[in-house]
């Protein structure tokens, strides 16, 4: 974990309402795992709280991060007016990450900007069995499905890419098909619900990937908590940031 | 260079800068990043007898220049803190501020001497957490219960006895005079004002507990004038906090009358404030010629 000034190496559109930014962090690059992100500052002052941004690519030997960044406020919408040349301060890498070393068959889940972030799981762990089922608005909507290392199935809410359906309905009909050894899920909370609800009832081991505003992002400042249900049925809170983002689908409580 | 050194309430500290409670956690993720000595003190996560959930997320929220939280005094109990946390704290060197509350005055007692017998170098009364409702600021509003509670804590705490006061409140001064008067050995303030943020398009709170409480530079001004106005009537250490994220806002408080700032909201911003704002403030010095800080505090010059 490193606070770094790093520089932008390109910003472009990477599909609608999405910007896709190239950092040169070398030194948080190298560390940097599957389903981590960066705390970001915003680009001016009087935002007081970083942005955590999920990585959708890491290159170690390039030193470079590559982020998918929807500018829903006025911070993120700062941080994507950021052009090439220009510095941003980065804390990273922070998370536990995704963990698909020991799964055959992974069954990749993605909807929206929660693509992202799954396309860095694919990256690390996709193997010739696994699919990944990505689900967007519209086609102008959608990306990374051009170099995605195993076959990928996309559906949208109006039919203008694959199926007019939701995630979940490819979802269950490859595991009917083949049933996975793994699921990595990373979207609104409403799919991320439907898929724990298919992962749990299956019994299939699960991961989601949550997201929560934050502040620290270290740990310290218990902000981004969300309820966890423990193996006794008891629950607790525990921190997006530090014990997440990633959990698995039995901790998860949605609603919570 | 400056020396940034004081002597507070008998604690001798390296320098003015406290990092504040709630934002720091017990140092631990902190001093991943640096080594925590370089600060003067610590206020840890507030703490009470037994421990506490939480309010339910969502706890934050970004403000203009400011945050709101209604975190609700999360926190795993004096117990287990004097068990796991304290030994690793105190091989650091560091004053350790213990920040605590309770449910009850005879509860709040019982936090106190819960570490009595502990290397706690001191105590800080939280009586203004807007963000719980059976507790805190419940005891910090009126200058009678500030005097009650204060009085009867005063007597079961081995340390010196910092008490936080609110600023969601008509007149500060009363209840830092009440502090004063029941045997508070400093006060600290402000903690946070309450507000609350809206979503237009869910038309609805943005925070779960609906109200939470305002901090960061937005509120610095307050802060500023309240620690003004309540160094001119108490005669006790004032610990100044509220939206310090430089060097020269350490100065701000200290010229208004305050002996020791915390800092809070700016950790997340830079999780490097805590040490970036003492070197800035050692700089100012220097620049300012004064050998030590503590010869500019409540030496503002009014108009």
């Amino acid at each position: 974990m490193k606070d770094i000034n790093a520089k932008v190496l390109s910003s472009d559109t990477l599909a609608e309402g999405l910007i896709r930014i190239i950092l040169h962090a070398p030194e948080i690059a190298c560390e940097a795992k599957a389903g981590q992100f960066i705390h970001m500052l915003v680009p001016d002052c009087g935002h007081v709280l970083r942005r955590p941004i999920s990585l959708m690519a890491m290159d170690a030997a390039a030193g470079t991060l590559t982020l998918a960044i929807q500018p829903k406020g006025r911070g993120t919408q700062l941080i994507c007016n950021l052009k090439e040349g220009d510095v941003v301060k980065c804390l990273g890498p922070l998370g536990t990450g995704f963990d698909g070393k020991d799964a055959n068959t992974i069954y990749f889940v993605g909807g929206g900007v929660g693509v992202a972030p799954i396309c860095g799981a694919m990256d690390a762990f996709a193997t010739e069995s696994s699919c990944a089922f990505f689900g967007f608005r519209t086609k102008a909507h959608a990306y990374g499905m051009t170099q995605a290392p195993c076959r990928v199935v996309a559906v949208s809410d109006d039919g203008s890419i694959g199926e007019k359906a939701l995630v979940t309905k490819p979802l269950l009909a490859a595991i009917e098909e083949k049933r996975p050894d793994l699921i990595m899920a990373c979207g609104p909370t409403p799919m991320l619900a439907a898929v724990q609800k298919i992962a749990n009832e299956m019994g299939i081991p699960c991961q989601l990937s949550l997201e929560e505003r934050m502040g620290c992002a270290i740990g310290a400042c218990l902000g981004c908590n969300v309820k966890i249900n423990l193996p006794d049925g008891s629950w607790t809170y525990k921190r997006v940031c530090k014990d997440g983002p990633v959990f698995t689908s039995e901790e998860v409580a949605f609603g919570g | 260079m400056a020396d940034l050194s004081l002597n507070l309430c008998g604690v001798q500290m390296k320098n003015p800068i406290i990092a504040a409670s709630g934002t720091f956690g017990f140092g631990r993720e902190y001093d991943e990043l640096y080594d925590i000595s370089a600060l003067g003190g610590i206020s840890v996560k507030g703490l009470c007898l037994g421990g506490r959930m939480g309010n339910p997320p969502s706890r934050l929220t970004e403000t203009p220049s400011g945050m709101l939280n209604c975190v609700g005094l999360q926190n795993p109990g004096i117990e287990s803190f004097i068990e796991n946390d304290l030994p690793w704290l105190l091989e650091k060197d560091v004053a350790v501020i213990a920040n605590f509350f309770g449910t009850s005055i005879e509860n709040y007692c019982q936090a106190a001497e819960a570490f009595a017998n502990t290397g706690v170098h001191m105590l800080e009364m939280n009586i203004s957490c807007p963000n719980v409702h059976d507790g805190g600021v419940a005891f910090g509003v009126k200058p009678e219960s500030v005097y009650e509670i204060t009085k009867a804590v005063k007597q079961h705490s081995k340390q010196p006895l910092i008490v936080k006061l609110t600023p969601n409140v008509s007149d500060i001064t009363e209840n830092a005079l009440a502090a004063q008067e029941a045997g508070a050995d400093a006060i600290s303030l402000i903690n946070t004002l309450t507000g609350i943020a809206v979503d237009v398009h869910k038309r609805r709170m943005i925070l779960a507990n609906n109200t939470g409480g305002l901090s960061g530079p937005a509120v610095r001004p307050v802060a500023l004038r309240m620690v003004w106005q309540c160094a001119k009537k108490v005669s006790i250490p004032i610990i100044g906090l509220g939206g310090i994220e430089t060097g020269e806002d350490a100065a701000a408080f200290m010229l208004c009358g305050a002996q020791a700032v915390q800092v809070g909201t700016a950790n997340f911003t830079d999780p490097f404030a805590c040490p970036r704002i003492a070197r800035e403030l050692g700089e100012y010095c220097d620049a300012q010629k004064i050998a030590n800080p503590q010869e500019i505090v409540g030496t503002l010059k009014s108009y």
